[in-house]
Formats: C-alpha cells, sequence, structure tokens
C-alpha cells in the first residue's frame, strides 16, 4: 500500500532552447497527467499565455532574444498570472534576486535531477492558492535580503528555498544546518505569530557578512514569555525529554514543541527582541566561510 | 502544501514495517503518517517499526509526530521502533534528547527480532 497525492491535469508551458530538455521534461510531465505545451523563446511563450491560461509556466533564463527574466514579468503582469519557476545555470545572486524581485515562484539551478522539478511542480500544484501569493522585495542586494511575505505555510519553501541559494557556496553540512533553523524559525512565525493568515506579513531579512549569518524574522503576533513555555522542549529537565508532551495534549496542542530546543542547537546564537516577536539566529562562519 | 511523503507498508507476523519516504514536516508528510498509524492502531497493530532511510527532510513538527504516536502507541501495550535513520535525522533526534527515547536498529532483522520476530 501506498499513499501520496500529486496533483494531475493542469496546464504547463515549458520554455527553453534547449530541444533535447523540452523533450525530456515535456515527456515527464505529460506522462504525470499534465498538459504540456513547448515554447523555444519568449515571444513565442508570451503569444501563448496571453492564448491560454497555464497553470505554470517554466521558463530558463537564458533565452535567446529575450530574457526569460523578462518573459516572468510580463507573465506574472498577465490577468490571472501564472506561476513562473524560473530555471538557469546562472549562478550568480543577482539573477536570483532579480528573479525573487519579479515574483518567480522558484528558481532552479541547472543542471537539476528532472525529478527535483517534478517535485517543485508538484509542490506548485498543490499549494496552488499560495503559490500566487507576492512577495514584497524591500532589499534585494546579496548582503542584504529584505522581504515582507503572507503568513502562508506554503511561503516557508518558497522562501527558504530563495534564501539558501543564497548561501550555495557555502559547504552543505553548513547549509543544511542553517536551513533547518531557518525554517523552524519562519514556520513558527507563520504558524503561531501569524496564525497562517495571508493576510497577515512576517519580515525577514537575511544578512551575509564575511564571517557571519544573520537572519532576522519579524511576525505579527504578540510575542510570548519564554518563562511560561512549559509546553516547549526547552522547559523539560535533561533526563526527562518528554515531559512537555502532557502540557501540550492538556493544552489542545498538536504534539511538537522541539522546534526552538533543535533552533538553538543549529545556530550560535538566537536572540529575541522583548516582546518576543522578533527574533534574530546568527552562525558565524570561519575564514574560509565555513562553520565557525 | 505538497503530500510528498509514501508509505509502504508491511506486515510481519504482529510487526507492521512502515517504509517511510518524502518530507516528514509540518502539516506535509506528518498528516499522511499520522492517519496511517492511527488507522493501523484502530486495527489493533501497535507494533510498528517506522523505516526512516528515505525520509529527506524532518523537521520539529515531525519529531513531534513520532514522539506523540510513541506515547500512543505505548499506551495502547506496543511500540514504535525506528529504522535506518540517516545521519542528519539522528542528529535531530539526539539535539532533541530523544535518541535516548527511540529505540533506534541499523537492521531490520534486529529491529524484527526486539519483538520477538524472526526475518
Amino acid at each position: 500500500m501506498a499513499a501520496s497525492a500529486p496533483v494531475t491535469g493542469r496546464r504547463i508551458l515549458l520554455v527553453d532552447d534547449d530541444r533535447g530538455l523540452r523533450h525530456v521534461l515535456s515527456t515527464m510531465l505529460t506522462s504525470a497527467g499534465h498538459a504540456v505545451q513547448s515554447a523555444a523563446d519568449g515571444p513565442e511563450a508570451l503569444a501563448l499565455c496571453r492564448g491560454g491560461a497555464f497553470d505554470i509556466v517554466l521558463v530558463d533564463i537564458g533565452l535567446p532574444s529575450m530574457s526569460g527574466l523578462e518573459v516572468l514579468e510580463r507573465a506574472r503582469a498577465l490577468p490571472n498570472p501564472p506561476v513562473v519557476i524560473v530555471m538557469t545555470a546562472d549562478d550568480t545572486s543577482e539573477t536570483l534576486l532579480q528573479a525573487v524581485r519579479r515574483q518567480a515562484y522558484r528558481y532552479v539551478r541547472k543542471p537539476f535531477p528532472p525529478n527535483a522539478i517534478i517535485e517543485v511542480i508538484d509542490g506548485a500544484l498543490a499549494g496552488a492558492r499560495a503559490a500566487s501569493l507576492s512577495i514584497e522585495v524591500v532589499s534585494a542586494r546579496p548582503e542584504w535580503l529584505e522581504v515582507i511575505a503572507p503568513c502562508s505555510l506554503e511561503m516557508a519553501d518558497r522562501l527558504q528555498s530563495f534564501v539558501m541559494q543564497l548561501a550555495a557556496d557555502l559547504p552543505e553540512p553548513l547549509r543544511e544546518r542553517v536551513a533547518q533553523a531557518f525554517r523552524e524559525l519562519l514556520t513558527n512565525a507563520i504558524e503561531w505569530g501569524g496564525k497562517l493568515d495571508p493576510s497577515r506579513k512576517v519580515r525577514i531579512s537575511c544578512v551575509r557578512a564575511k564571517r557571519m549569518l544573520l537572519y532576522r524574522i519579524a511576525d505579527p503576533g504578540e510575542g510570548f514569555d519564554l518563562d511560561r513555555l512549559r509546553h516547549a522542549a526547552i522547559s523539560n529537565p535533561v533526563d526527562d525529554p518528554l515531559r512537555h508532551i502532557d502540557i501540550r495534549e492538556e493544552s489542545g496542542l498538536r504534539p511538537g514543541g522541539y522546534g526552538l530546543a533543535m533552533t538553538r542547537s543549529l545556530v550560535d546564537e538566537l536572540i529575541y527582541n522583548e516582546a518576543r516577536n522578533e527574533v534574530i539566529c546568527i552562525k558565524y562562519l570561519d575564514q574560509q566561510g565555513g562553520e565557525s | 502544501m505538497n503530500t510528498l511523503m509514501h508509505i509502504d507498508e508491511q506486515r510481519i507476523a504482529d510487526v507492521t514495517v512502515l517504509r517511510l519516504s518524502g518530507r516528514l514536516e509540518l502539516y506535509d508528510g506528518d498528516v499522511v503518517l499520522r492517519d496511517w498509524i492511527d488507522r493501523l492502531v484502530d486495527e489493533g497493530r501497535v507494533n510498528l517499526v517506522l523505516d526512516m532511510q528515505h525520509v529527506i527532510r524532518l523537521d520539529s513538527a515531525g519529531i513531534g509526530l513520532l514522539v506523540g504516536k510513541f506515547l500512543s502507541v505505548r499506551r495502547r501495550g506496543g511500540a514504535i521502533k525506528l529504522l535506518h535513520v540517516t545521519q542528519r535525522c539522528r542528529r535531530l533526534l539526539h539535539m532533541t534528547r530523544l535518541d535516548s527515547v527511540f529505540e533506534i536498529f541499523d537492521h531490520e532483522d534486529q529491529a524484527l527480532h526486539s519483538f520477538g520476530v524472526a526475518a
């Protein structure tokens, strides 16, 4: 027996001047039950977009005659805009940030295993409503990315993907630790501070210094009292990692409460403001950009 | 959210082995796994081995689910044991001190044997 629920039967437009890649992706997506059309350049893609409503446009940045970023911008400006996933071999931060500013849903670096793109597409389709939500870009410098995003859990995947692309040069184990910490803090802000309400916003700053990664997350909630977190694992005695579970059950909370304990172990510093609705987490780097 | 968690189930005597693949995260694979275990418990199958080899991501909610089900199954006289836990997941269990709570096995026959079942 097995359980999984991919969304099928959606309209997808592939835009890439690489005929071989178009063929491979088209075959995979068609096999997955989607209706797929292809275009080799930007003008052809936009003509197709204007002629029919696509759920997803998968576009390469390095297109002839018109950049994929321009296709992204124009497609997102259409009535009922599609979700746009950007593919590129250009791994500069500047390109990524332009894609974020122009409301790309996700940014996928080439080369990628075909299954990876299928997973991104499944994610976009499964959270279709959230995938169309906009991210407001306050600052799009590689050293300082700052965005304001709706409090929707689907945003956590999207933002985590963008933020970790900016740290692509770091060793993988370090990226994993930072990514996990960032996601725990962000989902906490969205779930508890933002009450999973997309009309409420979370503000995220990511600062990259020579010897430090810093993430600041400000949620719209009222904050919390650290001394009253009896339902969190950080309040447990060392020899009883399950103590808080009973308290959570009595309070009607889902099983959990391990986020703060995990995050504290993953980064070097975790600093809350007085109300505790804003948090800064810091990971120090050594001179080679590795873990300090 | 994605529902990319995939579960294969195998019943060996009174032990049920669930082979998980995908993401065990908040409102994602955690819902799939929770419902699956609830169904097994309703059937009276409370001796469970979770094969974690292909769990590609685990977060605090996923860990919370494992703990919640560990306790509810234990109250029914059974147990949840973990198999093939990746280094990444093992590190998270260590951070939360749950590596002292769960029995963790590297070989399936050992996990089954711990329930008194021959592989």
